[in-house]
C-alpha cells in the first residue's frame, strides 16, 4: 500500500515537473515575444501554423489574415525555388524589404513566424 | 374520292377525341392507323383546300408574265391543263408540303382542342410530324393504289410540274388541217407488289429437283424416329423468380489532388522512402513494380488540425497473378498536425524567436554595429538625416558612444568585471557585484552577444556579488566566476542550466575573502609541451594566490601567500631580513588585489597587494618573492603587462596614480595622474603599444604616450553619480567598453584616433622610456 502511495506521489511529482517546465517554456516564449514587440519600429508579430491559420497575432484580424495568406504563398514559392536548385538545401529565413517596412519571415515545417518592422521610425 | 375526303372533313371534329390520346407522350406512336388516315385525309383536304386557294390566287396574276419572240408575237407558254376549280387535287402535293400538313393539323387540333397543353415543344411536334409523315406516306401509297387510274395520274403528274399557266391557244388554221400522228407506247411495268412464291408448279423445270428434295427430307424425318443416331432430348431451364432489390450507396466524395513534381519532391520521397520503407521484393520475375508515390508535404489537411493523416502509397504490379506477390508499402511523411500549444513550446520555435529578435535588433542597430565592426556605415535612404550628424565633425580624437548593454535586470548593479570570450569575439561576459562591504546584494553574470544589445543571451544568478570573471581558452564555453564570499564557480555558458558545473563550496580551504581576480592559465602546456589543459589561478583578499584543479571537486593549493611587509621597516633598512618577521602583526597576510602573468614567460607573475606593493613571484617557488616594487600608496587595483613590450607593465591604484614600470627597475619609469579619484581599472590597447585606457570614478581616459605623457588624449566624463568601474578594449576593433555602477556597459568607438599598430610603436615606447630615464639622471 505504501509502495503504491509512493509511486503515486512520484508520478504526481514528475507530472508537476513537466507542467512546470511547460509553463516555464511558455513564460520564456511569452517574454521573448513581448521583448520583440517592444523593440523600436516593430509593427506586428504573427505566428501561423502549417495550414495557414494564424495562431497568435498582435495585429488586427483583417491584416493578420491578409499577411498570413499572402506570405504562405510566397513562402511556398521561395522554398520550392531553393530546393529546386539543390534539393538538399532548404529555406531558413526570408526578408522582404519594402518602401514602408520590412517583413521578416522565419519558416519551419510546422509553422512560420512573421515580424513586420519599420526600422526608420 | 376527293369528294369523300371533302365530306370527311366535316366529321373532323371527331378527331378531338383522338387528339386527347395524343396528350400522352408515348401514346402518339400508338395512334391507330385509321385515325392517322382520317387525320391525313383531313390534312389532304385541308391542304387541298389551301392548294385550291393557292391555285385560284395563282390564276389571277397570270397576266403579269409575258414572253415575246422576235416577231413580236406573244409566245408565253400557256398551261396545257385547265383544272376544274371544283375538283380537288392535292394528293401528290402532299409529298412536298408535309411540314405544312403537319403544322396545319397541329394548328387545327390546337384550335379545336383547347385542352392541348402548351408544354409540348416544337421538337415534339417535329417528332409527331415525322411519325405522321411516315404514316401519311403510307396512306398516300394506299391512296394511289386505290386510284390506279391514268387520268388521276396524269392529273397528278401535271400537278407535280408545278403551277402551269394557262396558255392561250392560238388556234391556227394550218394546225387544225394537218394530220397529227399519235403514237401510243407502252411504258415499262411498275412493280407495285412482289411476293415470291413458295410453291412451284408441277410443270416447271425445277419441279423435279424440288420433288426430290422434298422426298429426301421426308425420308430423313422418318428415319429419325427409331434411329440410334438421333436422340431427342429436351431441356427446360428454370427461370428464377426475379426480385427487385434496391441498394443505395453513399455519395462518393471526390477530392481533387494534384502535385507538381519538382526536383525536391522527388528527392524528398526518395529519402523518406529509404529511411522508413520496408521493401519486400516480389521474387517471381514479374514485371517491375510501378511506384505510385504521392507526397503530401504541403497539402492542407481538410480533416482538421487534430487528426493525423498518414499517406501510404502502395506499389502495384502490372500482373498480380501469383498469390505470393508481396506488396511494397512506402509510408511517406506521417503528418501530425501539431496544435498551436505544441508549436509555441517547441524548441525550434524558441530558436526561431531568438533569431528573429536578433534580426529585428540588427535592423535597429545596424549603423552602430557597422561602426563597431569598422564597416562603412551605409545610410538608410529612407531615413531622414538629422541635424546631429552635421555638428559632430571635429578633428579631435573623441569617444563616440555607440550603444550600451543594459536591461532591466542589470539596473542598479555595479559592473565589476568583464571578459571577452576567447573563441567567439562577439560574446561578452559581464559580472555584477558591489565592491563595498556595506551594500552587498546577490550577484549576476550575464553573457551578452553583440548581435543582441538589448537582452543578454544568458543570465546566471549568483548568491553573492561577482567580483571576477574569466573565460577559458581551452573550453571556450567555460566561465570562471569569483565571488565576494570567496567562492569560485565554473559555469557552462552553452547549457541552459542555471547552476554552475562545479563550484568550490566543497573545498576545504576556499578563500575566506572576496576573490578579486581569476584567470585561466595554460601553464601545463607551456611547461611540458603537451596539452594538459588549463589551470585556474585566483587571488583573494585573504592573501592567497591559489591554483585550482579538479579532483573530487574543485580543490586548490596555494601558489603564494602574500605576506605583509612592514612599511616602517623600509625606512630603516636592515641588513638582516629575518628581523622583520619578528614584528608582531595582526595578520601575516595582506590582501591580494590583482595579479598578472607574464605573457611570454608563464613562470613569472606579478601580484598587487592592498598595501600598495607589487611583488614579482615565481610560479614554482612559493616561499619568497623575487622582487618587490613599491611606489603606490594605496591599494593596487590592477596590474597589466604590456602586450607588445615584454618588460613594461602598468599598475593603477587608489592613490589616483598610474605607474609605468620596467621589469628591472624597482622604481616606476612614468607616472600618470589626471584626476583626483581612485583609478579602478587600466588596460593596454591590444592594437597600439603606446595607448592604454583607464577608468576612474568619474572619467574614462585614453592615454596615448606618443601624443603626451602628461595628459590623457581623450577624457570622457561620465554622468554625475555614475562611477565607471571597468574597462575593456575590444580585441579586434578600435572600440572600448566601459562598465559603470549603474549596470550599463557602454560601447565607445575611438574616433579620429590614429592607432596603427606597428613595430614603430614599440620602438616609440622604448624611446620614450629611454628619454625619460635619461632625463631622470
Amino acid at each position: 500500500m505504501q509502495k503504491n502511495m509512493i509511486l503515486c506521489q512520484q508520478t504526481n511529482i514528475s507530472r508537476d515537473f513537466k507542467e512546470l517546465r511547460c509553463r516555464k517554456k511558455e513564460a520564456e516564449v511569452e517574454e521573448t515575444l513581448k521583448r520583440i514587440q517592444s523593440q523600436k519600429g516593430v509593427q506586428g508579430i504573427i505566428i501561423v501554423n502549417a495550414e495557414g491559420i494564424p495562431i497568435k497575432s498582435t495585429l488586427d484580424n483583417l491584416s493578420t489574415v491578409q499577411y498570413a495568406a499572402n506570405i504562405q504563398q510566397l513562402l511556398m514559392k521561395a522554398r520550392s525555388m531553393v530546393r529546386d536548385i539543390d534539393p538538399q538545401n532548404d529555406l531558413t529565413f526570408l526578408r522582404v524589404r519594402s518602401k514602408k517596412n520590412e517583413i521578416m519571415i522565419a519558416p519551419d515545417k510546422d509553422y512560420f513566424l512573421i515580424v513586420i518592422q519599420n526600422p526608420t521610425e | 374520292m376527293s369528294n369523300t375526303a371533302v365530306k370527311q372533313k366535316r366529321p373532323a371534329l371527331k378527331v378531338t377525341k383522338a387528339s386527347k390520346t395524343l396528350n400522352v407522350s408515348s401514346g402518339i406512336f400508338r395512334v391507330n392507323q385509321s385515325i392517322t388516315k382520317s387525320i391525313s385525309r383531313k390534312s389532304f383536304s385541308s391542304v387541298g383546300d389551301s392548294k385550291v386557294l393557292d391555285k385560284s390566287s395563282a390564276q389571277t396574276p397570270k397576266h403579269t408574265v409575258q414572253v415575246f419572240d422576235e416577231n413580236g408575237q406573244e409566245v408565253t407558254p400557256q398551261p396545257l391543263y385547265h383544272p376544274d376549280p371544283s375538283v380537288l387535287q392535292s394528293k401528290q402535293g402532299k409529298l412536298f408540303t408535309t411540314h405544312d400538313t403537319s403544322w396545319a393539323t397541329m394548328t387545327d387540333i390546337q384550335t379545336t382542342n383547347a385542352s392541348f397543353a402548351g408544354p409540348f415543344t416544337r421538337s415534339f411536334f417535329g417528332s409527331i410530324s415525322a411519325s405522321r409523315t411516315s404514316h401519311s406516306a403510307e396512306s398516300v401509297a394506299d391512296e394511289t393504289e386505290d386510284l390506279l387510274v391514268k387520268q388521276d395520274l396524269s392529273s397528278s403528274l401535271t400537278d407535280v410540274q408545278g403551277p402551269i399557266e394557262q396558255v392561250k391557244e392560238q388556234v391556227m388554221e394550218y394546225i387544225l388541217d394537218s394530220v397529227a400522228d399519235c403514237y401510243l407506247t407502252e411504258t415499262e411495268t411498275f412493280w407495285l407488289l412482289d411476293i415470291p412464291a413458295v410453291s412451284v408448279s408441277g410443270d416447271s423445270e425445277d419441279a423435279e429437283a424440288v420433288k426430290k428434295r422434298n422426298d429426301a427430307y421426308i425420308e430423313l424425318c422418318k428415319n429419325r424416329q427409331g434411329n440410334d443416331k438421333y436422340v431427342e432430348r429436351s431441356m427446360q431451364t428454370f427461370n428464377g423468380a426475379p426480385k427487385t432489390k434496391e441498394v443505395q450507396s453513399d455519395s462518393i466524395s471526390m477530392v481533387d489532388k494534384a502535385i507538381m513534381s519538382s526536383t525536391w519532391n522527388m528527392y524528398d520521397s526518395f529519402c523518406s522512402g529509404e529511411v522508413s520503407g520496408e521493401t519486400a521484393v516480389s521474387s517471381d520475375g514479374k514485371k517491375a513494380a510501378v511506384l505510385d508515390t504521392s507526397s503530401m508535404s504541403h497539402q492542407p489537411n481538410p480533416e482538421g488540425p487534430d487528426q493525423s493523416t498518414s499517406v501510404v502509397s502502395i506499389t502495384s504490379t502490372a500482373s498480380s497473378l501469383s498469390s505470393r506477390l508481396e506488396m511494397e508499402a512506402f509510408v511517406l511523411q506521417v503528418e501530425e498536425q501539431p496544435d498551436s500549444e505544441l508549436i509555441l513550446q517547441s524548441d525550434k520555435f524558441k530558436q526561431d524567436l531568438a533569431v528573429m529578435e536578433r534580426v529585428v535588433l540588427e535592423n535597429i542597430f545596424q549603423p552602430k554595429l557597422a561602426a563597431y565592426r569598422q564597416l562603412p556605415v551605409i545610410e538608410d535612404p529612407d531615413c531622414a538625416r538629422t541635424a546631429e550628424d552635421l555638428e559632430s565633425w571635429t578633428e579631435h580624437p573623441f569617444l563616440e558612444h555607440l550603444w550600451a548593454f543594459k536591461c532591466e535586470l542589470t539596473m542598479g548593479r555595479n559592473v565589476s568585471s568583464m571578459a571577452w570570450n576567447k573563441r567567439n569575439p562577439d560574446l561578452l561576459a559581464v559580472g555584477y557585484g558591489q565592491f563595498n562591504f556595506k551594500d552587498q546584494k546577490s550577484g549576476l553574470v550575464s553573457c551578452w552577444s553583440l548581435k543582441n544589445p538589448m537582452w543578454p543571451e544568458k543570465i546566471f544568478h549568483c548568491e553573492s556579488g561577482v567580483t571576477a570573471l574569466d573565460f577559458s581558452a581551452c573550453i571556450a564555453s567555460q566561465l570562471a566566476v569569483g565571488m565576494y564570499d570567496g567562492s569560485i564557480a565554473i559555469y557552462n555558458t552553452q547549457s541552459t542550466e542555471q547552476t554552475p558545473i562545479i563550484d568550490s563550496s566543497d573545498c576545504a580551504n576556499i578563500h575566506t575573502g572576496p576573490v578579486w581576480q581569476v584567470k585561466w592559465i595554460d601553464h601545463e602546456t607551456a611547461l611540458s609541451g603537451e596539452e594538459k589543459g588549463e589551470t585556474l589561478i585566483s587571488v583573494s583578499a585573504d592573501g592567497r594566490i591559489s591554483k585550482w584543479f579538479l579532483r573530487k571537486g574543485l580543490e586548490c593549493i596555494d601558489l603564494m601567500k602574500l605576506k605583509k611587509t612592514n612599511m616602517r621597516s623600509e625606512r630603516r633598512p636592515k641588513p638582516d631580513k629575518r628581523e622583520e618577521l619578528f614584528e608582531v602583526l595582526i595578520s601575516q597576510h595582506t590582501s591580494g588585489m590583482c595579479f598578472d602573468f607574464h605573457p611570454n614567460d608563464l613562470n613569472i607573475y606579478l601580484a598587487g597587494t592592498e598595501e600598495g606593493q607589487i611583488h614579482k613571484c615565481s610560479y614554482s617557488y612559493n616561499e619568497q618573492f623575487l622582487n618587490t616594487y613599491t611606489a603606490h600608496k594605496g591599494a593596487v587595483y590592477k596590474i597589466t603587462w604590456s602586450p607588445f613590450s615584454p618588460d613594461i607593465f602598468l599598475s593603477c591604484s587608489s592613490d589616483w596614480t598610474i605607474h609605468l614600470w620596467r621589469q628591472d627597475l624597482l622604481k616606476p619609469v612614468l607616472s600618470f595622474t589626471s584626476g583626483q579619484k581612485a583609478v579602478y581599472d587600466i588596460m593596454w590597447s591590444p592594437h597600439c603599444a603606446t595607448v592604454f585606457g583607464a577608468v576612474s570614478e568619474g572619467r574614462v581616459e585614453i592615454w596615448d604616450l606618443r601624443v603626451s605623457i602628461l595628459d590623457p588624449t581623450i577624457v570622457s566624463v561620465t554622468s554625475p553619480g555614475v562611477k565607471a568601474t571597468a574597462l575593456l578594449f575590444t580585441p579586434e576593433t578600435d572600440c572600448v567598453l566601459v562598465g559603470d555602477s549603474e549596470g550599463h556597459v557602454s560601447v565607445y568607438k575611438l574616433e579620429n584616433f590614429t592607432s596603427v599598430c606597428s613595430t614603430q610603436q614599440v620602438d616609440t615606447l622604448e624611446d620614450i622610456i629611454q628619454s625619460t630615464l635619461a632625463s631622470h639622471l
